[in-house]
């Protein structure tokens, strides 16, 4: 990694400490700062209130060419979320395709937290799950709900 | 973030040298001696070390202007500042700030779309497009190879260099900050700390320029007060910053103590640290220089309790620690007779019925499996309650031992009764067929008694009255015949009632 790319990733670390999202906390290690975990409350008018989750989000060699990789490390109900030990999240900006050097980490953590409250089935990397969302939105929210409560507490 | 050193690692300086050397001859006998001179000092590229080597001589300081002293100045090369990594004084407007980078713009370019970039991060974008087309990094459309990027106008340029930045070398120890645009000439020209390649002939080593003049100072010396071995040009370094053996001066009470010596002089002794009082365990707030601490320990009740609560505190994990050990055997004890009762019980079954087999039937002799090999738990200090149920179920298989026992001699007498009633019904039969044995003996020896009579008498008649020689031979047929009747007759005809008779009664004596 370029000294020019770990400075971005400085930088953009600084900017989102002066200016975190609500129910956000980075935790950031100087020796590799690559990876970040990132501890993220349950948005209050969402169906994940009072769930913690923890995400890793982690920056390639080639960043900011390419976009950095979000995970959710605890498992999560969710269309958009893949269902598996990975709980990689891969939609918008974050697809190789369609992010841009001049998107900002900042930026990335609040599509995070729009997800949570929005989820958005058109765009699913759990079918299953999107289709529920939309079709049944009661069992969806039930679903939901109950893994906040045993996976997220 | 490290700065990395404005010259390039040795490697590259010395074939950069060689280069330099090939493309510059010297001309004549001086570039001759050069070359010889090259020669003589290319083995020892290996760092001597244990004295400093020869510093240029006075002649060959004088000798300035020989091609000599130009190939030193070449590796003497200095790098440009680079504008990325320079380190700025103030925040900058958001609007000089590129957006790949996130710093201000190092050498400003303009596309087409109006989106400005450093020139680098354009050509590191551009890099990591795998399709070829060179698109705008923020708005994604096409680039006209031939006519962009664009220059910028002028006034981003000034307004780019009068940022105040920090000279590269701060690092090193350098003060300087100024505006941008005097950067390069200040890290080329000035700067002290700008790292140059050692003046000695043989010493690839780079120093600061400020140090140039003093020779070569990469060869290994001791310390005097600690004897570690370092570079003489970290000496002095070492001495005011970190030998510990070397005196300093305490920072709070002033007073001179050894440096390895000071974390222990402010922690326990300085008058003056800042120290919080001894109650602070058990919930004391006071913070203050040690001679007033030592003041409000007198009056501080939780500062009078905090030894006992210190002791308290280490009894409690003496005691912990304790625990855990004995926890661990009550779990292995617990095992061990969850083992036996196993054992005992093998599907835990109502354990009152025992299960109680014909032991001398040869059908259910595998009725007892033998018995399974258990893991002799460690029974070093059995508990009193594990002792008692281990005795317990050791009285119960004693019970169940005897009440087994019991039925098993129970049955032996049975048995044996019976055999020996029939021993004796045996007995009677054999007494019986004796008796009547007896009696057809002494019925055969009567009729033979009677028959040799009767020979003896018709014998003496024949031979008396008609003397002839088949007269006996008849007789004797007679007579052999009669014996067969006599033997034959009464036993299966004549003695028939008797045997009946015989047989009624032992049905009798049997019954």
């Amino acid at each position: 990694m370029s000294t020019g790319a770990k400075k971005r990733i400085m930088r953009e670390y600084n900017e989102c400490t002066a200016d975190t999202p609500a129910g956000m906390k980075i935790n950031f290690d100087e020796q590799n700062m690559t990876e970040w975990e990132i501890l993220l409350d349950g948005p209050d008018q969402s169906i994940y209130a009072g769930g913690h989750f923890k995400l890793k989000m982690t920056f390639p060699t080639e960043y900011p060419f390419k976009p950095p990789v979000v995970s959710f490390k605890t498992k999560i109900y969710h269309p958009n979320v893949s269902n598996d030990d990975k709980g990689s999240m891969c939609l918008g900006m974050l697809r190789a395709d369609e992010w841009k050097p001049p998107n900002k980490v900042v930026a990335v953590l609040r599509l995070i937290q729009a997800l949570l409250i929005e989820p958005n089935a058109d765009d699913a990397i759990e079918p299953s799950i999107a289709n529920e969302y939309k079709e049944n939105r009661k069992e969806f929210e039930k679903n939901a709900k109950d893994w906040v409560k045993r996976y997220a507490k | 973030m490290s700065s990395p050193s404005p010259i390039p690692p040795p490697n590259d300086r010395r074939s950069s040298r060689a280069s330099s050397n090939a493309s510059q001859p010297g001309p004549g006998s001086s570039s001759n001696a050069t070359s010889s001179l090259d020669v003589a000092s290319e083995p020892s590229d290996l760092l001597v070390v244990g004295g400093p080597p020869s510093s240029p001589s006075p002649l060959a300081l004088r000798a300035s202007n020989s091609p000599s002293s130009k190939r030193r100045k070449s590796r003497v090369e200095k790098i440009p500042p680079d504008l990325h990594l320079l380190e700025y004084v103030s925040p900058c407007d958001s609007n000089l700030v590129c957006l790949i980078c996130h710093a201000p713009f190092g050498k400003p370019v303009r596309l087409v779309c109006d989106h400005y970039f450093c020139r680098d991060c354009l050509d590191h974008a551009w890099e990591a497009q795998q399709d070829g087309h060179k698109t705008c990094p923020t708005c994604r459309n096409r680039v006209d190879v031939d006519r962009e990027p664009l220059s910028v106008p002028r006034i981003l340029e000034n307004m780019l260099d009068e940022l105040v930045v920090k000279c590269p070398n701060s690092r090193l120890g350098c003060e300087w900050s100024d505006q941008r645009a005097n950067v390069q000439d200040h890290v080329m020209l000035y700067c002290e700390y700008t790292l140059v390649e050692c003046g000695s002939y043989d010493c690839r080593f780079p120093v600061s320029q400020k140090d140039f003049h003093k020779g070569c100072l990469h060869y290994t010396v001791n310390c005097e007060h600690c004897h570690t071995s370092l570079m003489r040009r970290d000496l002095e370094e070492h001495q005011t910053t970190a030998c510990p053996n070397k005196s300093t001066s305490c920072p709070h009470c002033a007073t001179e103590v050894l440096r390895v010596e000071l974390k222990a002089h402010i922690k326990d002794v300085c008058a003056r640290a800042i120290v919080p009082c001894p109650g602070a365990i058990v919930g004391c707030t006071f913070v203050a220089e040690r001679t007033e601490v030592w003041l409000h320990e007198r009056s501080c009740p939780m500062a009078t309790m905090a030894p006992h609560f210190r002791e308290q505190q280490t009894r409690l994990e003496r005691n912990e620690a304790k625990l855990e050990p004995l926890a661990r055997r009550v779990v292995i004890l617990e095992d061990g007779l969850s083992n036996i009762t196993n054992m005992l019980y093998p599907a835990n079954d109502n354990a009152s019925s025992f299960p109680v087999t014909n032991p001398l039937d040869p059908n259910n002799a595998d009725a007892f499996p033998p018995a399974p090999l258990v893991p002799t738990p460690d029974f070093r200090l059995p508990p009193a309650s594990l002792h008692d149920s281990l005795r317990e179920e050791v009285s119960r298989i004693a019970t169940a031992l005897t009440e087994v026992e019991g039925r098993a001699s129970m049955m032996i007498i049975n048995d044996g009764q019976r055999f020996k009633d029939e021993l004796l019904h045996t007995n009677a039969n054999i007494n019986n067929m004796r008796v009547q044995l007896h009696w057809l003996m002494s019925t055969t020896l009567q009729q033979r008694t009677a028959n040799s009579a009767s020979n003896s008498t018709s014998g003496r008649a024949g031979s008396g009255a008609t003397a002839s020689t088949s007269a006996p031979s008849g007789s004797t047929t007679q007579g052999a015949a009669r014996n067969r009747s006599g033997a034959a007759g009464p036993g299966v005809t004549g003695h028939s009632p008797f045997r009946r008779l015989s047989d009624s009664t032992r049905q009798d004596t049997k019954l």
